[in-house]
Formats: structure tokens, C-alpha cells, sequence
């Protein structure tokens, strides 16, 4: 069974956990509820070395909302998350791919864990949303490009 | 679940026995935070002192910045430490019932825990080679009790093998000893290994292998009463006239192959998980409570760092009294010690040479994340028999840690429910780290309860912790590589003019307290030289 099929069962079992208790008559949340964690559970990726989402925006959810937040607005305390929202850097499309496929500063890497497409998807997607309005996308191709040779394993 | 039976071929069946006998290596990389090494700790450090009054500012009261602050001030030297946050200790924390912690992005952690049980976020366990820790602990009463870190009674569980029933820690391994053991055996009576292995030690060898396998006497694994009494019974043996004993049955080696199981087990091979390992009575931060009790008179806290500048026989540093946006002040020293993470640091303005700069910024911190439940009973110990250690799954809440303390008490305790870090490679780490604290709660649950399905009835409420969305660590721990360390480590931990930088960055035992110490104490020698030369 493959990991995408694990947490798809999971899943089912939740939901099927919540139609059960629909025989005596049905608290409606829990149906919604299990169904919440079912999207939820969707955040982790199939295979534990590579992400598995595929478009931009999932990949976002499960990586980079981490330390950019939802909003992509970053934080700033002692150290700071940067805001990926009005930030002139992002216009680069470049600079972003490469950022995520080599990390920056004390932000980790991403390229050995996520495909040429999966780079380009999320930082067109970055470039495209919170406000940002890049209309230049990366290509595949161009990611490819940009890596380093050791990263192409 | 039928699997085909396993005929292993003469280099496959070499392969398992490497495994067996010595994979250390390969153990080690696979284990999270199994960094081994013996730790280079000799004793108290032997300062001389400085010649005339001299004035040294420490950054961060952190373990590393606590430890040189009261070794320091203990050689005479005028020590002050500059702290971010409103509390000294750093990584080095425990959260407990009625805590409240806001995170990066704005979102509060409650922990609203009734009884007495706790989470510690960052370190939570100390092997004994750590011998800087203990010694003092030892030095600064910080008394401390066994950490259960193998239990054999603890389960090993994947989603996909054994109906997603979890397995015991202790039938994987003597199973697998057993299966091996009988391969061996095998092998030697076909005289297949003849050329490895002299006839007298062949002799010795399959004399062994019998007691260490448990194996018959045709050398076959397989149930006996002798098993019963390694591997347990399936009826246990009584008093009176109780039902006879009935030896427990071994699972065959395929579906054990296949399972991944055997892999879960090689985390406990790490030097640094060698049994028995330790922990603070009480929590993890009685460690920074014992060392601020010693310096917390010199901590300035609420002093966010911005600016390190160096001129030639001093150092100046800006911080802003009251957090980022506070009151600019200065001060001045004739040595600074800089333990700030490195993640923090490379974001701030400081004076040092080109190459320190840029290992300062070569660094990626890793990321981590813990979630903790509080359950009404302790149903793992009563259930199943589970009194303290860790469950391994390949779900991606990775691991359930036991309580080792409290056994056998009634009304609620806590359990480590999900735990992982990016040491091991998963991606798992940064989904949790997206998701609000309510989220990851319910994901543990709704994971946990395929290993422990008595989750629903007995949960009370749960707390969490994201190293990445802390804002004076940006993360867990700094992530060196072996090309990272040959290009930038020692200018790292070089003095640069009147500057030193400690803390578990500037050390070979990366997310250990006892790198931050080491790295500390190494530092503060050092300076203490340069001061006398
Ligand atoms: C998930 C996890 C598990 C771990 N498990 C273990 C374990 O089981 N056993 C073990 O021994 N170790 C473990 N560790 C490692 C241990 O926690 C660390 O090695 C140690 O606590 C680091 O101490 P430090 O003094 O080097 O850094 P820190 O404790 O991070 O101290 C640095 C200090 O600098 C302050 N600071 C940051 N920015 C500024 C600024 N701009 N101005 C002023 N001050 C600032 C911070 O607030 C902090 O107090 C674990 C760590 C983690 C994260
Ligand atoms: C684990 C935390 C973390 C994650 C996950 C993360 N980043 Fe970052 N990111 C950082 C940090 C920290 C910095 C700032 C480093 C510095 O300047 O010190 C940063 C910087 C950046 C920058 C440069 C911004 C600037 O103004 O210099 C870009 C662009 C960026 N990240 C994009 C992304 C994208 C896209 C993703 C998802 C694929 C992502 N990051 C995931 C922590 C993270």
C-alpha cells in the first residue's frame, strides 16, 4: 500500500467513524469534523523524503505557510520570517526558485526534496498571491536550469 | 497477510548479518538527533582569571550563555547577560498546566494540563557520556531519574503491515534475533561461510547461536516452553490450578522483513540512546532553573540584541530594551560571548571578518515539532502494559513517548504524542509545523488513535510546540553537513578580535545540552588565554 493510500484510508476510517454515529441520530459535526481531518491529514505528504503535493498552493500549505504563515506575511520577534508579501525581492523569479531549492540563511533547503515542477509551481504561486501580481511564471525547464549539479539525484 | 517464503541468497544473507552484528553507521544516520561521539568534557575549566578588572557581556541565557556567565564570574572576570526573552534558559524548557506561549503568526498555545504531567519542547533526555550535563547536575542539585528510552513492551507500527496492529518492541527483536540466528546456522552447516570462519570457531559460532537465537535442536526457530521464557507467553504461567502456560508463537521472518519493523529498531542501536538514559525530576528546565539560580543576578532580560560592533581593544553592543522597536541602549565590555542562534544572529548587525560572516550565514536551522496529550488514566500502562519508553510508527506522527515518572498513578497523565525532527529526513516535520495549534492536536488524534484506540474516550486536552514558529530560535538546531563544517566551522568558533561565539551551533554534538556546554566551556578557555597571554 503506498503511503497517498494509507492516509487516504485513515481518512475514510475517520469519516466512516463519523457515519456510524449517525445511527442514533446524528451530531452533524462530527461528519464535518472527521471531513476536516480528513483535508487536514492531506497536509502530509505520501512518501516521508519527498514532497507529494502538486500544485502550488498545497505545496505552500505544507511547507513554506510554516515560516511565511498563511497569510504570507512572515513575523518578526527576536529573529524574523520575512513577508514574501510586498517584498521587492519576490519579483525575481529566479531569486525565489533558488531560495527554496537552496535554502537562505536559516531557512532549510526544499530542492532535493521536491521535483523541477513542484519548484516551479510554488513560486508561481508565491508570486501570484498575497497581493503579488509577478505575470513573468518560472518553467520547469528554468528551474532545472538553476540547480546545483550535486541536486540532481 | 501471506508473503512468499524467503529464500535469501548467500549476499543478501551477508547483508542481514552485517545488519545485525554491526551497522552502527548506518544506524546512526538513520536515527533522529543520533548524533554519537563521546563527549570531550574534563572536568571543571581551570581559568586563570583576568590580570586587572575586565568586563565581559555574554548574548543569550541559554544553557551555553548561563555556563561561561558562571564560570566567568566564578574567575574573577565582571560578567553581564544580555536575554531577548523574559526568562533564561533558552531551548531548555518545560511547559505545564495554566502556560500560555505566542508563537510566530500570532497564535496562542495553551496548555491547560490538570495533573502534574508536563512537556518538554526541546530536550527531554540525557545519555550518561554526556558528561558535562551530568556533572552539573550533579554540582548545581538538579536531581534526576531514569528515562525509559527502550521498553520492550512499547509497540513498533506501520500503517500497511500486520492489519495496522501494532507489534511489540521486544517480539520484533527476538524474532528477528531468532530468524537470523537460524539463517547462520544455515549457512555454517552448508559450509558456506568455511572461508570466513575457522572449524574451532565454527563449533563456538552454532553453540551461540542456539542460546542467543533460542534455537532448537536442529537449529530451527520456532515455539518452544525455552522461547516462551525469552520471548513471553501466550498464557502466562499461574498459580493453583490456572490454565498451563502457553509459549507466545514467533512471527516468521518475511512478513517482519516486509513489515519495516526491523528498521524502527535500529533508532535504539545510537550511542547517544545507550540505556540508561536520564532526565530531570520534574522537567527539563530545573537544568536552567538550578544554573539561572546562580546568574540570574546578572541577566538583563527583555533585551533584544540588534548590533555587535568591535573596535580594537572592545565591544559595543546594541540591544532594545523591551523587544524589537524598544528603547536603543548600549553596552560596553572587553569581550563579548555571542551564544544567539544562528538563524537570529546572521539576521543582526555584527562586526567580524568576512569568513565569519559568511559561516554565520551558512547554516540552515532544522525544524521540529512536539504535540502532547493529557488523558484521563494512564490506559497504556493499564491496558498494555507500557510503563514508560517509545512507540515508533511510520504515520507521520512518528513516535509515542510513555511518562517516566508517575507510574501506576490514577487521574490524568501526559503522553508525547507526535515528535519528530528533521534530522531524520522526513517531510512530515514542516506539515506540522503549518498547521495552528488546534490543528496539530487534532491530527495527533486522529493518527494516535491507529496505534492506541483508547484516544476517544480518554483525551482531555493537548499542547504543542513548533521550533520554526519560535522567534528567538527560528528553529531547532543548527544543521551542519560534513561539507558545511570542513568550509565554515572553525572560523566559527574562532575568537574574531574581542569576539567569541558559544551555544550548540559552535559544537560536534549539534542538539545536545551537552554541545552548548562543551562549546561554552571551550570558548571561555580560550578567552581566558588570550586574556593571560
Ligand atoms: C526538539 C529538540 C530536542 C532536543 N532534545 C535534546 C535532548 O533530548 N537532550 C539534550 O541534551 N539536548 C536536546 N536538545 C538540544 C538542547 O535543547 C540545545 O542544545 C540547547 O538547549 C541549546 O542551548 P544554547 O545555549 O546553545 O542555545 P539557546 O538555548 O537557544 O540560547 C540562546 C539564547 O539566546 C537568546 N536570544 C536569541 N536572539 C537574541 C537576541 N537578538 N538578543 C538577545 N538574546 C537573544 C534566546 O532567547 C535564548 O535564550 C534538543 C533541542 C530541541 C530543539
Ligand atoms: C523553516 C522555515 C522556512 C520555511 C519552511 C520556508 N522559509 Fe523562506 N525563509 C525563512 C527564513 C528564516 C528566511 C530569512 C533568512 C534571512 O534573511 O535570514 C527566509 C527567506 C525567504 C525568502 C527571501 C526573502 C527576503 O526578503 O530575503 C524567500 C523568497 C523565501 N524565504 C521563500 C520561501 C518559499 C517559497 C518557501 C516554501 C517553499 C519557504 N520560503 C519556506 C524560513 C523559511
Amino acid at each position: 500500500m503506498t503511503k497517498r493510500r494509507i492516509l487516504a484510508c485513515i481518512a475514510l476510517t475517520l469519516m466512516a467513524t463519523g457515519a456510524r454515529t449517525q445511527e442514533p441520530p446524528a451530531p452533524a459535526e462530527d461528519t464535518a469534523a472527521a471531513q476536516d481531518t480528513g483535508t487536514l491529514l492531506q497536509r502530509f505528504s505520501d512518501d516521508p523524503d519527498r514532497f507529494t503535493q502538486t500544485d502550488g498552493e498545497a505545496l505552500y500549505r505544507t511547507t513554506c505557510q510554516a515560516c511565511h504563515m498563511e497569510d504570507g506575511r512572515g513575523d518578526a520577534g527576536a529573529g524574523a520570517h520575512p513577508p514574501l508579501a510586498d517584498n521587492p525581492k519576490v519579483a525575481s523569479k529566479h531569486f525565489v526558485a533558488g531560495v527554496v531549492m537552496t535554502g537562505y540563511h536559516g531557512m532549510p533547503r526544499f530542492g532535493h526534496q521536491m521535483s523541477d515542477d513542484q519548484v516551479a509551481e510554488v513560486t508561481n504561486y508565491v508570486r501570484s498571491s498575497f497581493g503579488n501580481d509577478h505575470s513573468d511564471p518560472i518553467t520547469p525547464d528554468e528551474v532545472a536550469d538553476l540547480r546545483a549539479p550535486e541536486d540532481n539525484d | 497477510m501471506t508473503m512468499p517464503p524467503f529464500n535469501p541468497s548467500r549476499r543478501q544473507l551477508l547483508a542481514m548479518i552485517g545488519q545485525v552484528a554491526g551497522a552502527a553507521a548506518m544506524y546512526q544516520a538513520m536515527t533522529s538527533l543520533g548524533f554519537a561521539g563521546e563527549s570531550g568534557y574534563t572536568g571543571e575549566p581551570d581559568l586563570q582569571g583576568p590580570r586587572e578588572g575586565r568586563r565581559v557581556l555574554i548574548l543569550g541565557a541559554g544553557i551555553a550563555g548561563m555556563a561561561a556567565a558562571y564560570e566567568m564570574r566564578r574567575a574573577g572576570y565582571e560578567v553581564k547577560i544580555l536575554e531577548y526573552q523574559d526568562r533564561q534558559g533558552g531551548r531548555c524548557l518545560t511547559i505545564r498546566g495554566g502556560d500560555r506561549y505566542t508563537e510566530m503568526g500570532g497564535h496562542e498555545i495553551a496548555c491547560d494540563f490538570e495533573g502534574d504531567g508536563y512537556l518538554n519542547p526541546g530536550p527531554w533526555r540525557l545519555p550518561v557520556h554526556h558528561r558535562a550535563v551530568m556533572d552539573y547536575c550533579r554540582k548545581l542539585g538538579v536531581p534526576i531519574h531514569p528515562f525509559i528510552i527502550k521498553n520492550n513492551k512499547a509497540f513498533l507500527h506501520s500503517a500497511n503491515a500486520f492489519d495496522g496492529r501494532p507489534q511489540r518492541i521486544g517480539h520484533v527483536e527476538k524474532d528477528m534475533r531468532g530468524h537470523v540466528s537460524e539463517l547462520l546456522a544455515k549457512s555454517l552447516h552448508q559450509g558456506a561461510l568455511d572461508d570466513a570462519v575457522s572449524a574451532e570457531d565454527r563449533e563456538k559460532l552454532l553453540e551461540g547461536l542456539r542460546g542467543w537465537g533460542v534455537l532448537d535442536s536442529d537449529f530451527s526457530y520456532s515455539v518452544s516452553d525455552d522461547l516462551g521464557g525469552v520471548r513471553g507467553w501466550d498464557i502466562r504461567p499461574g498459580g493453583g490450578l490456572m490454565a498451563d502456560r502457553k509459549p507466545s508463537q514467533p512471527v516468521d521472518l518475511s512478513p517482519l522483513l516486509q513489515s519495516g519493523l526491523w528498521e524502527q529498531l535500529f533508532g535504539f542501536n545510537s550511542y547517544s540512546f545507550e540505556p540508561p538514559m536520564f532526565e530531570p525530576v520534574g522537567g527539563m528546565d530545573r537544568i536552567a532553573d538550578a544554573f539561572a539560580r546562580e546568574v540570574s543576578d546578572i541577566v538583563q532580560l527583555n533585551a533584544r540584541v540588534t548590533r555587535i560592533a568591535q573596535g580594537e581593544d572592545g565591544v559595543t553592543v546594541t540591544y532594545e530594551d523591551g523587544g524589537r522597536g524598544g528603547t536603543v541602549q548600549e553596552e560596553s565590555a572587553d569581550w563579548c560571548i555571542c551564544t544567539i542562534p544562528l538563524s537570529v544572529l546572521v539576521q543582526l548587525d555584527v562586526d567580524c571578518s568576512d569568513a565569519m560572516q559568511k559561516a554565520i550565514a551558512a547554516v540552515p536551522y532544522a525544524s521540529a515539532f512536539k504535540v502532547a496529550l493529557e488523558f484521563r488514566r494512564r490506559f497504556w500502562e493499564q491496558d498494555e502494559g507500557i510503563y514508560g519508553g517509545i512507540s515508533y510508527t511510520d504515520l507521520p506522527l512518528v513516535q509515542i513517548a510513555y511518562p517516566s515518572y508517575g507510574f501506576l498513578s490514577d487521574g490524568p497523565a501526559v503522553v508525547q504524542g507526535a515528535y519528530d525532527t528533521a534530522t531524520g529526513g522526513r517531510t512530515f516535520t514542516y506539515s506540522w509545523s503549518t498547521m495552528t495549534p488546534q490543528e496539530r492536536i487534532d491530527a495527533a488524534l486522529a493518527l494516535g488513535r491507529r496505534i492506541h484506540p483508547q484516544y476517544d474516550a480518554e483525551f482531555m486536552s493537548g499542547t504543542s510546540w513548533v521550533w520554526h514558529r519560535v522567534d528567538w530560535s527560528l528553529g531547532c538546531y543548527g544543521q551542519w553537513t560534513e561539507e558545511l563544517r570542513d568550509a565554515h566551522y572553525k572560523t566559527l568558533c574562532e575568537i574574531d578580535n574581542r569576539l567569541v561565539l558559544a551555544g550548540e551551533h559552535c559544537s560536534h554534538i549539534p542538539a545536545w545540552l551537552e554541545g552548548s556546554l562543551l562549546s561554552a566551556l571551550d570558548a571561555i578557555k580560550r578567552l581566558d588565554q588570550r586574556e593571560n597571554a
